[in-house]
């Protein structure tokens, strides 16, 4: 199954583009953790590189076998994705007020991790099976609406908003790709204000908080608001050039909060200034744009959907955390996608990676 | 996948595309927004956090002997300090901190007691203190480290590098002149607030154009050691005022012991009064007495108006000049020139000095560099004075003969002396050898420097062959002789000016020894001057004997072979001496070493050099241990050189 032109159509671009992210990502974990390298920071940075190696592994593996056997698994993936998503709830680990971690002997895990490429599969499912090149419209949307519903209400129970918000974000890019009618698409665009204020009401109050914070940022600063003050002031207190590697006095003083993590970027922001974020953003821009170029040279509806799935993963991720730490959007808990420390969001994204790559390498390949 | 298919996936991946570059362009602009636009005002409240600033001494350079030991380094020190706004038990913190700190509890509760955001509560202390002070994890005090000078070798050439401060900045000396090369950035102790208001502080460095420099001097540790306690001795046992020594190289003109006595402690330099911290090798200036007879005798070898074998009648010991008589010592009869230098007769040296002319006179020791400064780079050097043709009297023309009626510094003397030693050329002196990196790495190296030709190798051969005699029996400076080298110098016992009476004291003299050894390839200039001796006040009797100790450790120090035919011989001086007694050493004709193949000679009684040429040349590892003449060698004489790869062999000094 794996002959020569599979190699040859290796998609090398794609791979030097995550090794640089990598490499990024890596230098800067270094610098957040520098000044509580006494208190584990090291352990830190020297885990991220473990879990790189990792997400290079299961990469490479997402690309030994043919995508397409994914159509036929899409289903029971899902399944199971939910089945573990309603497992969590009640014995998963309570970390920080949430249960979203399950803990399989050493190693653990976050099912919503594997939701987000479950959903994906079914839906790029759904949208190549049913219906050629068409507009959808209403009716023909209640199946996916389902699909998506029912796992984004899971992962909002736990309660994780970020990956909730970023599943319906992601959908929603999918639905827009496949072209919804136009009246169809402000039905929904009105449906979703009608619901706003429901939703408000059903969120935990330190949620509300965030929101609150997010329109009035200075209305406290040294509570709720915090956070986005200091990672506001960290990055602009870069300025162009940046104050240099190790040198940002936001983050060695601790002004900024969860720096290895979801404020990773405002490190980067502060010791490289605004160089260093256009550096970085332009190889996100580069990812997107060379994932589309995948979803275009695909040879097949199902390849495309997938691939611009993952692409909208990249996206949505970027744009919210960078949107949260510049202040553009509310605080919601999503890392930084190939940048922020962490094991199980990382390993799920290079699954992602991987399977871009698939479709990438097969695109000539006709059965 | 039909046509219409593709082009409607291309349409679509165009408009997600394009969607997409407009989220990320939205964050493109937002990051510009922050960064670039309302740069000052994030800037300004990143700084917010910010209280207020302390000033911390700078961090100073090492520096270094010639080789690598450290004479002078910072060492890291502890201070306390408070936030007294912050402290709410002061009693109990009072308390505490006096029972560590050991400072009367009434003072720290006065320190503490006002509103005010920052106070010292003791600084410069030892690190294991405020480690304890830390320990005690009082709010609202703190410690930091700052860095203090400190001198390990004491009194080892303390007066050349000077001291610094109590804010670490140079006050005299090297340290002093110096400032802008050992000078760190300086660091300051930061007050900030954290998130939540509370005060904190740390200590960072000030960024500062300039990188802080060590210093590698070209003073050997253990010759200036050496002299400081020669002359230490001489100058106690003499109950002299004061005293100098210098040991220079002569060829390159480095500096490599400025020994000045009374001594002080720079560690503790308050101790002692500004007088004291003088290096007065340099500052002081007085008259050199008959030393400048071998400049004399130099400028008139050079200028062929003499030979070492003209006569000259020395008139018995009184001469008159105008209406002032100048006399002798010892009485003497017609001399040569080569005798008048020897026996240091004034009255024949001022007639040798009429033959040259004062004019000339004048060129030769301005050439030499008497009255202007030497160019070392160091503090508060002074020019000496010699008086010009214009206006000289008659007698003022005749003491410059013998070296009064003008002043020098020692530091010019051993110069114009190493001068006549290196063949002629008269050398810059210095005293830094290099500039280092805080890692020492050198980053610049001075090299020696001729100021002028002052006299032809030619002549400065002959006048060293005349000074050698000066060291003989006959001469007067016997005392300064180095057993196992030729020594060539000049003695010198000058009059003092007695500030009272402004006439020549009776009894006040500077008693000087100045030359160099070995006389035919020198490796060392040292002059030794004491000032005021009681009792006997002969250079030869009381610089001599200095000279020769410094000089005869110094050389074994640098590892300079003695003169074989001396050694064997005895020096000059006891051949005199013990003609009939002593028929000479057991070796008085040593066979020369003979190489019978294959067996491994006999080594005894060579220098170290022909030791390894010999060595070496028959394949051998050889192993050196102590200073001086081959004494023993492992395995002996005679053993076959198949069976061996590597033999050892002691030395010691001659006796």
């Amino acid at each position: 199954m794996f002959d020569r032109r599979l190699i040859q159509n290796f998609d090398w671009v794609l791979m030097v583009l995550l090794l640089f992210l990598a490499a990024v990502s890596i230098l800067n974990l270094y610098s957040a953790t520098y000044a509580i390298r006494e208190v584990g920071g090291g352990q830190v940075f020297a885990k991220q590189i473990y879990w790189f190696l990792i997400g290079f592994f299961v990469f490479l593996l997402m690309t030994t076998f043919n995508y397409h056997v994914l159509e036929r698994f899409a289903y029971p993936v899902y399944f199971i994705s939910i089945a573990l998503l309603i497992f969590v709830l009640f014995a998963g680990r309570v970390t920080s007020g949430s249960q979203r971690w399950l803990s399989l002997g050493p190693i653990s895990f976050q099912p919503s991790e594997l939701a987000k490429i479950a959903i994906l599969m079914v839906i790029a499912k759904f949208f190549s099976e049913k219906g050629g090149y068409q507009e959808y419209r209403l009716r023909d949307l209640w199946q996916p609406f389902i699909l998506i519903g029912i796992p984004a209400g899971l992962i909002l129970k736990e309660p994780d908003l970020g990956t909730a918000l970023l599943l319906v974000v992601v959908s929603f890019s999918i639905i827009l790709f496949v072209k919804v009618h136009w009246k169809s698409l402000l039905i929904l665009v009105v449906s979703a204000l009608a619901v706003a204020p429901f939703i408000w009401f059903n969120l935990k109050e330190y949620q509300q908080m965030r929101i609150l914070t997010f329109v009035r940022p200075d209305m406290d600063p040294l509570g709720s608001g915090y956070h986005i003050n200091q990672s506001k002031i960290a990055i602009g207190s870069g300025l162009f050039w940046g104050k240099g590697f190790l040198k940002g006095t936001q983050t060695r003083l601790h002004f900024l909060p969860e720096q290895h993590t979801d404020f990773a970027f405002s490190v980067l922001a502060e010791e490289w200034g605004f160089v260093g974020v256009v550096v970085l953003l332009l190889l996100y821009l580069f990812l997107i744009v060379w994932g589309l170029n995948i979803a275009k040279e695909s040879k097949d509806k199902f390849g495309s959907i997938m691939a611009v799935g993952v692409v909208a993963i990249v996206f949505w991720q970027v744009a919210i955390n960078v949107g949260m730490v510049t202040g553009l959007l509310p605080v919601v808990g999503i890392p930084l996608l190939l940048f922020s420390y962490g094991g199980s969001s990382l390993i799920s994204t290079m699954a992602g990676m991987g399977l871009l790559m698939n479709i990438s390498m097969r695109r000539f390949m006709f059965q | 996948m039909k046509v219409n298919e593709k082009k409607w996936i291309r349409f679509r991946v165009y408009l997600v595309a394009a969607f997409f570059l407009l989220g990320m362009g939205t964050l493109l602009a937002r990051a510009y927004q922050l960064q670039v636009l309302n740069k000052d005002r994030l800037a300004f409240i990143a700084h917010e956090g910010y209280v207020g600033t302390i000033k911390l001494p700078p961090k100073r350079g090492t520096i270094y002997e010639r080789d690598g030991n450290e004479l002078a380094l910072s060492i890291e020190v502890g201070s306390v300090y408070a936030h007294p706004r912050q402290i709410e038990d002061k009693n109990n913190t009072a308390k505490q901190l006096s029972r560590v700190l050991g400072e009367r509890r009434q003072k720290i509760l006065k320190r503490i007691k006002g509103n005010r955001s920052f106070v010292w509560i003791k600084r410069r202390i030892e690190s294991g203190q405020a480690k304890q002070v830390s320990a005690l994890e009082l709010k609202g005090v703190g410690t930091t480290t700052e860095t203090k000078r400190y001198y390990p070798g004491k009194e080892i050439a303390a007066h050349l590098i000077g001291f610094a401060g109590n804010e670490n900045q140079g006050l005299e000396g090297i340290e002093r002149k110096y400032e802008e090369l050992l000078t760190g950035s300086q660091y300051s102790l930061i007050q900030m607030r954290d998130a939540l208001g509370r005060h904190f502080s740390i200590s960072r460095p000030i960024p500062s154009g300039h990188e802080m420099r060590g210093l590698v001097l070209t003073i050997d540790k253990d010759i200036q050691y050496k002299a400081q306690q020669a002359l230490q001795r001489a100058v106690e046992k003499t109950k002299a005022r004061a005293g100098h020594c210098l040991v220079v190289n002569p060829e390159t003109g480095e500096i490599l012991a400025m020994a000045v006595v009374p001594e002080f402690n720079p560690n503790i330099f308050s101790k002692y009064r500004p007088y004291q911290w003088r290096n007065r090798a340099i500052t002081d200036c007085y008259e050199p007495g008959s030393t400048m007879k071998a400049f004399l005798l130099a400028a008139c070898l050079e200028e062929a108006v003499v030979t070492p074998y003209t006569n000259f009648d020395c008139e018995h010991g009184k001469y008159k000049i105008g209406s002032r008589t100048v006399h002798d010592t010892h009485k003497y009869g017609v001399l040569t020139v080569s005798d008048i230098i020897v026996h240091s007769s004034n009255i024949g040296a001022i007639k040798i000095g009429d033959k040259l002319g004062y004019e000339r006179l004048y060129k030769y020791t301005k050439k030499f560099g008497f009255g202007r400064k030497t160019g070392v780079n160091l503090l508060g050097e002074r020019n000496g004075f010699v008086r010009s043709p214009k206006k000289a009297r008659r007698i003022d023309r005749a003491t410059v003969c013998f070296g009064q009626g003008m002043t020098i510094t020692s530091l010019q003397l051993v110069m114009a002396m190493a001068a006549i030693a290196n063949g002629g050329k008269l050398m810059r002196p210095y005293v830094v050898k290099a500039v280092v990196d805080e890692s020492g790495r050198v980053i610049k190296e001075i090299y020696p420097k001729v100021v002028r030709r002052v006299i032809s190798p030619r002549s400065a051969k002959k006048v060293a062959g005349i000074l050698e005699g000066v060291v003989s029996k006959e001469g007067t400076g016997p005392q300064a002789a180095i057993k196992g080298f030729k020594v060539a110098g000049k003695t010198g016992t000058a009059q003092k000016v007695d500030p009272k009476t402004g006439t020549y004291s009776r009894t006040k003299d500077v008693a000087t020894f100045v030359g160099f050894a070995p006389a035919d390839h020198p490796k060392l200039a040292i002059l030794v001057m004491i000032d005021e001796p009681k009792g006997i006040s002969y250079g030869g009797v009381v610089a001599g004997p200095v000279f020769s100790e410094v000089g005869l450790w110094s050389l074994n120090h640098l590892r300079v072979n003695p003169q074989i035919e001396l050694v064997d011989k005895g020096t000059d001086v006891e051949q005199n001496t013990d003609k009939l007694s002593n028929p000479g050493p057991q070796k008085a004709k040593k066979p020369p070493v003979k190489v019978e193949a294959g067996f491994l000679p006999d080594f005894s009684g060579l220098g170290m050099r022909e030791v390894l040429k010999k060595g070496r040349s028959l394949g051998l590892k050889v192993v050196l241990k102590g200073t001086g003449l081959a004494v023993r060698q492992e395995p002996g004489p005679g053993a076959p050189l198949k069976q061996i790869s590597s033999i050892r062999v002691s030395f010691s000094p001659p006796t």
